[in-house]
């Protein structure tokens, strides 16, 4: 439940389907309707919008879920729904999975030394290993036909 | 089968899906926070798409084809009810209307996947899914904004007095109930709105909101007949303003 | 102009002598020039994160305002494939706005302040969308050649340093591919149509080609220069090359249905750069600083949505949660 009491200056509710008169002739005829007077003399005030949720979609049962960007929402309901249309209007999705910015962790970059020298651990890597010398070099000296 | 029955039904489900998808892309560009106004965009593609598959069946069924159905109809000849027509106010009223109007519209296809006219069952096996998304997103807001402030309660429970009477006119009987119902076609708007009442007053109760009651003859029927608000028209003129700038032949 | 990185005589003199911290700025540059991207949380310079946050805020604005002229024609649209198009393409628009300020977030401003300072008239957007959409045809030139210009910038854009801008622009470019093929489905109907069609078409074309001209942002003779802002992969290309670009592209395919442009000196010469009568840069000054024939109703509808649209989101904020700058 939000915390702020009634805004003063909100309008009345009543009376806010009738047609509007035009107060700026725009060639929309949306905005013709719309109330612009009230606002225009307004001022600008800040409000905070919504926290930030990053988005995960997965496209195809099977595939791994990826990063995709972020929503800005207040209840993860909502994060879900707002996901749909802004990273899934286009193309297959099976899944969404969002998270608060704020529950997602990463490394600090200062740290991203501790990733340098993996590349070099050759002796995780299936090339590493080859054999294909010593086997014919075998089968040479014993003689053996394959 | 009541042929005509049958056409009945779809003119008016097309033409509620229709206008409401005409009315709900006015927010397109202006909506209160980016996100929403893309929902609320895909939202009104996937209504004007229902309507466009659903002239598609009416045109399989002797009628004209779907362009011409939806910019070439006399207004008199539109079946939608007038809650579709009203324009979209604030977006208080908008969101009530999206909620009242999806949910019946959810149940409706629900019951018409066993409809006996395969076509149309086919179809709403198909669109279900879209429907259901609706759904969840105006259950989604009406509870965050009936609860949200002081200001949000008030304009939720405003709007939705003054949707009421508009909303149960969706459920204003055709004179084919009986046959829709007959022959399996569909089980009747009394059916539907029974079944409506029961799911919103679920979610209104946890949105802290509160059903008006009004007795039968405030609700305002009409326009499955044909009668329509003052809304309407003006709505078909802008509608079809570019498709009437030219001959009839163009091709656009 | 629409990431624009068009700078001022005074901007570009700061730029050009702001000093940083050497051995930094030396393993900042270094990481530019092998190729690699620049994520949110390693060190930058301070002109760099600033220009950036100006850069991609300006592309952000310009694509929610550019869903106004657009906008004008959604409900009129005269067929069922327009309309789902059009609606489609306007919401992209929206869409892209909501990942552009994402990426400019991931550098320290928050959405709310960017919408600030494009109401209040402190951010600029791009000029293209301070003109009316007069006529259908109107949606299928902008449709097709406004987007075309727009595709031209993201596309040179999305190779530069700033991770988050990279991947949105990468995005932003595979949608924009649908909203080119579309408007020029529309424009081709209106050119092989009726004599009104082809009319109203003729007329759009000859209304939208100076500002499409002003589209890329003054001829680099006339343009404060910031060896810096190319160094660091910021600006990619001159405004006089990528105008070139779109115009190498796009004038043929106009051309090619017996529509004509309202230049005489339009034509390629014989070295392949296009030349075309000055489009009047006094009248681009003029727009971009407020003396547009859109630019009043731009802000107002821009601003209503901010207003009318306060209580919504003053109804769904959570106290209680505190706001994190996004990650990627």
């Amino acid at each position: 439940m939000g915390a702020s009491g009634i805004n003063k200056s909100f309008r009345k509710i009543s009376g806010s389907f009738s047609i509007k008169t035009n107060i700026m002739s725009s060639l929309d005829p949306r905005v013709n309707r719309l109330d612009l007077k009230k606002i225009a003399d307004g001022e600008i005030q800040t409000n905070s919008h919504l926290i930030t949720w990053e988005v995960f979609h997965q496209e195809k049962r099977g595939k791994q879920v990826e990063h995709c960007g972020i929503v800005h929402a207040s209840t993860p309901e909502m994060a879900l729904i707002l996901a749909k249309e802004q990273y899934a209007r286009r193309g297959k999705t099976t899944n969404l999975w969002v998270a608060k910015t704020s529950d997602v962790y990463t490394f600090g970059t200062e740290d991203e030394d501790i990733f340098e020298t993996t590349p070099e651990k050759t002796f995780r890597e299936p090339a590493f290993y080859k054999v294909r010398d010593r086997i014919e070099k075998f089968q040479n000296k014993n003689k053996v036909n394959v | 089968m009541n042929t005509l029955a049958l056409k009945d039904l779809l003119f008016k489900m097309a033409d509620d899906a229709l206008i409401i998808g005409h009315r709900n892309s006015e927010w397109t560009g202006i909506g209160p926070m980016l996100e929403e106004d893309l929902a609320f965009s895909s939202m009104s593609q996937d209504k004007i798409g229902h309507a466009q598959a659903l002239y598609n069946l009416l045109h399989d069924l002797g009628e004209a084809d779907a362009d011409t159905l939806a910019f070439k109809r006399e207004e008199k000849n539109f079946k939608c009810c007038q809650f579709v027509e009203l324009p979209i106010g604030e977006y208080d009223f908008s969101i009530v209307r999206q909620f009242l109007f999806d949910t019946a519209e959810l149940i409706r296809y629900d019951m018409l996947t066993q409809s006996s006219y395969q076509p149309l069952s086919l179809l709403a096996k198909k669109v279900k899914g879209e429907i259901k998304y609706h759904v969840m997103h105006g259950d989604t807001f009406v509870k965050q904004l009936g609860k949200g402030t002081e200001e949000s309660h008030a304009r939720m429970q405003s709007a939705l007095n003054y949707a009421w009477p508009y909303a149960l006119g969706i459920f204003e009987k055709s004179e084919y109930e009986t046959s829709l119902l007959s022959e399996n076609i569909f089980i009747g708007e009394e059916e539907l709105k029974k079944r409506w009442l029961e799911k919103i007053s679920l979610v209104l109760e946890s949105a802290n909101l509160i059903i008006p009651s009004i007795d039968d003859a405030k609700v305002v029927y009409g326009g499955r007949k044909g009668f329509h608000s003052e809304f309407l028209s003006p709505l078909l003129d802008e509608m079809c303003e570019v498709t009437r700038s030219d001959e009839a032949t163009a091709e656009w | 102009m629409y990431g624009s990185t068009n700078l001022t005589e005074e901007e570009a003199k700061r730029m050009n002598s702001t000093v940083e911290d050497p051995e930094k700025l030396e393993a900042f540059e270094a990481r530019i020039a092998r190729g690699e991207k620049i994520e949110p949380s390693d060190w930058m310079p301070t002109e760099y994160r600033k220009q950036l946050i100006r850069m991609i805020e300006q592309h952000a604005h310009s694509e929610i305002v550019g869903a106004l002229p657009e906008g004008t024609w959604i409900t009129r649209a005269p067929n069922f494939r327009r309309k789902l198009a059009l609606i489609a393409k306007v919401q992209d628009e929206v869409g892209h706005g909501q990942l552009l300020y994402s990426a400019a977030e991931t550098l320290g401003k928050t959405r709310e302040q960017m919408m600030d300072d494009l109401l209040s008239g402190k951010s600029k957007y791009s000029n293209v969308f301070n003109y009316p959409a007069k006529t259908w045809a109107d949606i299928a030139v902008i449709g097709f050649l406004v987007d075309g210009a727009a595709i031209v910038n993201q596309t040179i854009n999305s190779k530069g340093s700033y991770g988050p801008y990279c991947r949105a622009l990468e995005r932003i470019c595979y949608e924009e591919s649908f909203h080119l093929k579309q408007g020029h489905d529309n424009v081709v109907y209106l050119a092989t149509g009726t004599k009104h069609q082809r009319a109203i078409l003729q007329d759009a074309v000859n209304r939208w080609y100076r500002p499409l001209l002003h589209f890329f942002g003054p001829p680099d003779t006339m343009s404060a220069h910031s060896e810096k802002l190319m160094k660091w992969k910021v600006k990619l290309a001159s405004n006089d090359d990528m105008r070139n670009q779109f115009l190498d592209m796009y004038v043929p395919k106009i051309l090619e249905l017996d529509i004509t442009f309202p230049d005489p000196n339009l034509k390629k010469n014989n070295d392949g750069i296009w030349e075309f009568s000055d489009p009047d840069w006094d009248e681009f000054k003029r727009v971009i600083n407020g003396n547009g024939p859109c630019n009043a109703e731009r802000l107002a509808v821009r601003k209503f949505a901010e207003e009318a649209g306060r209580w919504v989101r003053q109804a769904l904020i959570n106290p209680s949660e505190k706001y994190q700058v996004p990650l990627a």
